[in-house]
């Protein structure tokens, strides 16, 4: 008996079902890195991904899995397959790229405008701010216009994974939005 | 609906295929479904595997889907659903694009998973990986090779293997890894359930050896040395891997035949070793160097060799069995003597209840069998063919027939056989054509047996149900049955025919029948033919009345052409035909207002025909052993099948299209020739030789030349490839200088250059000569002389300002023979033949060079062009003394040409006896003294 009330509980608080998370951007940007620090709460060393990477994880009663897409320019057109599902969108940029902020906005608004994704919430990582000469958030949210935006939960948070400062902050604020609009 | 398609329908199994658009769509809502069910899509999985091994496909675009959607499992960390993950990636692989989206989440099973997954994600990546990843995973990829764990080790050696083609600059650096790999024992890993224990201790070693071959193939030294480690005591403890080493000896010693010596410790151990695998290969490699250089071979090391084959065939293990007959069968193929020792294991195998081996044990006993137990042999196969099942009947007849061309003098028997189990023996249509391709190719070439077997078809045709069969007897009862002394019987059996048949038979009988109205035996005939021919003329079938109606039509012309349409004379070269009337139809100038024209095309002789056809099967036969050997060579490592795709897509049917390609290239030339403004006025192309090659096949400018002759002249036809890269030739010509310029039959006329030969091109030059007698023969000195031109690389063209540079490029002579004046030819009773012809001319050559027997028959087959008759074309391997028979015509004024060739052999070198007869006395001095 305590058992069925424990997982209608659940049911209710979504405990059994997994969110879909991914995680894109540009090559270099940080995704693999932020990933593992989510997951192990450690700094790995890094390839280039080619392909992806997924890993779940327990964060606040929830199950999240999560997906590190590579960001090279041959493996973004395939980001596409992977929309299905997707409750939120982590989009990490490298806030030290002055040169590819354009691109990286670019791939962010075409991203975005996917049928699949109209429901996700976005974070944006201004990553690498324990680089000097890194962009701050607001600077970052301007380049990337990311006021365009329109029906859509959005947040950016400056983070760096290496020192792994303003991660949590940002999945936070993901999982109150999830929260709040899907249950 | 025909028979296999019927067949196919029925075929066991297919029913219970699940549906291929079922599953797509299951896979597709399964596997995207959160959170993944790992049980269900296991088993979806496999239903999916089951579809794809059975041969089921996906087009691009879906399998590209199911690839992706694929990919979303690797969020489940459970073991046994990574495991089929990875096959339907490697399955998928082969159809589906973008496949290195999965290479980062496989890298991280090699790196992280479990011992269970970790082989699997290994072996995975060489589906995934291309040039620049394999970069990326070589670290990967040696902590593999040197890991401790046996599965791992191996599926990385293997995977290392296969990434060779791919990416062989990283595979390359893996040789330290490899050769450890070998010497190291490494365990299977360790598990409480006993199943998982390996079945296949030390099987690294197997893999490691073919990696180290791979990586050192052309460094002879290197792999001395690593035969020598490796044979060294008990190193290699895996019995594939001892195998595998045998294979690479073999590689050894054919490269340099010298090293065979060297081995001979290792052969004599490695033939009595405890694996019957490692007897097996090594029996395998010493009888195949046997075949190839007799005289390395001791007598000793051949009889044990034989010994251990023979203890082979009599092992519990089938396999075994198999190997060992299947290698005394290639050995039989050219030595028959030599395993005749044998005969009493391989009719032991006769009685097997394996088809397969008893088949095999026949169709080699057939090869050792002479004329003395040949009946007895074939008393027996009687027994046998009763009982197998249509395949085996077949390969039986195949042995057979080949059989009938090595005993002609036994056809009697033969024969007999052949009809006996056409008239009693069960089979469906493709048995029954192949006894009666196999008499009818007894008729052709051993003409004694012909009534015989006439009369036995005759019988046969009453009662048979293949249209396909009947229409073939009744051809030839058409094209020999006139020309017997006895024709009128077989009117009779045709006339039944049609009496009782279906449309399709009636109308050839039709045929047929007519040509009997020509028969020079019995006059007599005509009359009753015309007669029969009128009353079939009143057919119901279109078909039929036809053919009657033309028939009468042409026998009752007065012109001689008409007869011939009736009874031909001459067969057309099918190929050049072929490819003729595709450039009439495809290029239709006048919307087909002027006729084909047939003179153009080359046409042979009954004769003539018959050669050929006798040439094309001696040569099958030597094919299917060179065939087998090639096959040896391809799976010298252990390749999977998927690699011998990549690496040997191009060449891998090469061997059987090459005698066709050959006879294709030449009446290319001769068309392309006889289409040439310069070479109209010499008249009819009368013979073209083989193609010769003048260089090694990797210079830099490969020629090869061809040589035609014409009535008054000669034409040299020189084929040059240009091998070099951004050079081109421009005004390549051959200057051809004749060895005695004094007195020269030959008065050269103009030579027509080539005006740029492009990189990478080929193209022909052409020197032409009068010759003032019928037969000239020459030898010719030539230079090729050309300028270079610089390429530009960007536009393909030569630079502006480069004048170009001339050169010059010394090539092999050519020899102008009395071969090339000859055409091979074929009769059915060569000694008789041999004796009317009147004009005879001996010479005596004494060859100083070591050659083989074989060597010498091989040079005097080519050189005269002439066909080897009553089989003497093999040399007999156990008596130093062989007598060559040769016939042929010659290309100009078609005269016979026979020559009977005496050689011995002895310490000093090979001496020959030439004995040439002709009916052309200018001929045959000729060619008795220009043999060698």
């Amino acid at each position: 008996m305590g058992n069925y009330f424990s997982s209608m509980f659940d049911r209710l608080w979504g405990a059994n079902r997994e969110l879909r998370i991914l995680i894109l951007g540009l090559d270099g940007a940080g995704k693999t890195t932020i990933l593992y620090r989510l997951q192990i709460g450690e700094v790995v060393t890094t390839k280039p991904t080619i392909g992806f990477n997924v890993e779940t994880l327990n964060y606040k009663n929830l199950k999240l899995n999560v997906w590190d897409l590579g960001g090279q320019t041959s493996i973004r057109p395939y980001w596409r397959c992977y929309y299905a599902d997707t409750a939120a969108v982590i989009f990490v940029v490298d806030s030290t790229d002055r040169d590819r902020m354009a691109t990286a906005a670019k791939e962010l608004h075409l991203m975005l405008q996917e049928e699949e994704l109209q429901d996700a919430a976005l974070l944006v990582f201004a990553n690498k701010q324990d680089q000097p000469g890194a962009l701050s958030a607001s600077d970052v949210s301007k380049e990337l216009n990311l006021v365009e935006l329109k029906d859509r939960s959005w947040s950016i948070v400056a983070s760096s994974a290496i020192r792994g400062e303003g991660i949590t902050e940002g999945l936070d604020w993901l999982i109150d939005v999830i929260k709040e609009e899907q249950m | 609906m025909s028979a296999q398609t019927y067949k196919k329908f029925e075929s066991a199994g297919s029913s219970d295929l699940p549906d291929k658009m079922t599953i797509y769509q299951d896979c597709m809502n399964t596997f995207n479904e959160s959170p993944v069910s790992a049980k269900r899509c296991r088993l979806l999985i496999s239903r999916l595997l089951r579809l794809l091994s059975s041969g089921e496909t996906f087009p691009q675009t879906e399998a590209t889907a199911l690839f992706f959607s694929i990919s979303k499992l690797f969020q489940h960390q459970n073991d046994s659903l990574r495991q089929v993950v990875y096959l339907a990636i490697k399955e998928l692989s082969g159809i589906s694009e973008d496949v290195l989206m999965a290479t980062s989440s496989i890298m991280k099973d090699v790196q992280n998973g479990s011992d269970i997954v970790k082989p699997n994600a290994i072996r995975a990546l060489t589906y995934v990986l291309d040039e620049s990843t394999a970069f990326s995973a070589e670290r990967l990829l040696k902590n593999a090779v040197v890991s401790k764990n046996q599965s791992v080790s191996s599926a990385a050696l293997c995977t290392a293997y296969n990434l060779l083609p791919i990416s062989e600059v990283t595979i390359k650096r893996f040789s330290n890894e490899a050769q450890e790999a070998i010497m190291e024992v490494k365990t299977a890993p360790m598990s409480a359930r006993s199943e998982f224990v390996s079945k296949a201790p030390h099987i690294t070693q197997y893999h490691a050896l073919g990696l180290v071959y791979e990586l050192k193939r052309n460094d002879k030294m290197a792999l001395m040395k690593l035969i020598q480690q490796c044979s060294d005591g008990f190193v290699l403890k895996n019995q594939f891997a001892r195998m595998e080493l045998m294979k690479i000896v073999n590689d050894l010693i054919h490269r340099d035949t010298q090293l065979f010596a060297q081995f001979q410790q290792l052969f004599n151990v490695w033939l009595q070793d405890r694996s019957s695998l490692v007897s097996l290969e090594t029996a395998k490699t010493i009888t195949t160097f046997a075949i190839a250089h007799p005289r390395l071979v001791s007598p000793d090391l051949f009889a044990t060799t034989v010994n251990v084959l023979r203890k082979l065939m009599n092992e519990f293990n089938c396999g075994a069995k198999l190997g060992a007959v299947k290698v005394v069968n290639k050995m039989a193929m050219v030595s028959p003597e030599k395993v005749a020792v044998c005969n009493p294991e391989l009719e032991s195998l006769l009685s097997m209840s394996n088809k397969e081996l008893a088949t095999f044990a026949i169709t080699t006993l057939l090869k050792t069998s002479n004329e003395d137990n040949i009946s007895n042999l074939i008393g027996r196969i009687t027994e046998f063919v009763h009982k197998v099942s249509d395949d085996f009947k077949i390969t039986v007849i195949e042995a057979i027939r080949t059989l009938s061309l090595k005993f002609p003098k036994e056809w009697k028997v033969i024969i007999k056989f052949l009809i006996d189990v056409l008239k009693n023996s069960e089979g469906a249509a493709k048995f029954k054509s192949s006894v009666v391709e196999a008499i009818i190719d007894i008729v052709a070439f051993v003409p004694q047996s012909k009534e015989l077997a006439l009369e036995s078809l005759c019988d046969f045709i009453e009662d048979c149900e293949y249209n396909e069969v009947l229409v073939r007897v009744l051809h030839l009862l058409g094209k020999e049955g006139p020309s017997t002394s006895n024709p009128s019987l077989y009117v009779r059996h045709i006339f039944n025919r049609v009496v009782l048949e279906n449309s399709i038979i009636r109308s050839a009988a039709v045929i047929a029948l007519s040509k009997f109205a020509l028969t020079k035996n019995d006059p007599t005939l005509k009359d009753s033919i015309v007669s029969l021919l009128n009353r079939i003329s009143n057919d119901t079938d279109d078909e039929v009345r036809d053919r009657a109606t033309i028939s009468l039509k042409l026998l009752g012309s007065e012109h001689s052409f008409a007869k011939d349409l009736v009874q031909s004379k001459y067969y057309y070269d099918l190929n050049s035909l072929e490819s003729k009337l595709t450039t009439y139809i495809s290029t239709n100038e006048d919307s087909f207002k002027t006729p084909f024209d047939v003179s153009q095309i080359r046409k042979f002789s009954e004769d003539e025909m018959k050669a050929i056809e006798l040439k094309h099967k001696q040569d099958r036969v030597f094919k299917s052993t060179d065939n087998d050997e090639s096959g040896n060579r391809d799976a010298i490592a252990p390749a999977t099948v998927s690699t011998n795709k990549r690496k040997d897509n191009d060449t891998y049917k090469g061997a059987d299209l090459h005698e066709h390609e050959q006879d294709l290239l030449e009446s290319k030339y001769a068309d392309e020739l006889s289409g040439m403004e310069e070479f109209k006025e010499f008249g009819k192309l009368i013979n073209s030789s083989k193609v010769t090659p003048l260089t090694e096949s990797e210079a830099e400018f490969v020629v090869r030349a061809v040589k035609h002759v014409f009535k008054d002249n000669i034409v040299l036809q020189f084929n040059i490839t240009n091998t070099l890269v951004d050079v081109a030739l421009d005004n390549v010509s051959v200057v051809c200088s004749a060895e005695d310029p004094e007195n020269s039959r030959l008065e050269e006329l103009f030579t027509l250059p080539i005006e740029r030969l492009a990189p990478a091109g080929e193209s022909a030059c052409y020197v032409a000569f009068k010759k003032s007698t019928d037969t000239v023969m020459k030898g010719f000195l030539n230079t090729l002389h050309f300028t270079t031109r610089e390429l530009n690389p960007d536009t393909h063209e030569p630079f502006e300002d480069d004048e170009g540079f001339q050169d010059e490029y010394e090539i092999d002579s050519l020899f102008l023979n009395a071969g090339d004046y000859i055409k091979s030819s074929f009769v059915g009773n060569f000694e008789a033949t041999f004796d009317q012809l009147p004009n005879e001319e001996v010479a005596v050559y004494n060859i100083q060079e070591d050659l083989s027997l074989q060597e010498v028959i091989d040079k005097l087959v080519l050189n005269t062009s002439c066909l080897p008759l009553s089989n003497t074309q093999f040399a007999p391997t156990d008596s130093s003394s062989h007598v060559l028979k040769l016939f042929g015509k010659s290309a100009l004024m078609g005269t016979k040409v026979a020559l009977v060739i005496k050689m011995i052999k002895s310490s000093k070198g090979v001496a020959l006896k030439a004995q040439c007869r002709t009916e052309d006395a200018t001929l045959c001095a000729d060619i008795v003294n220009n043999l060698m």
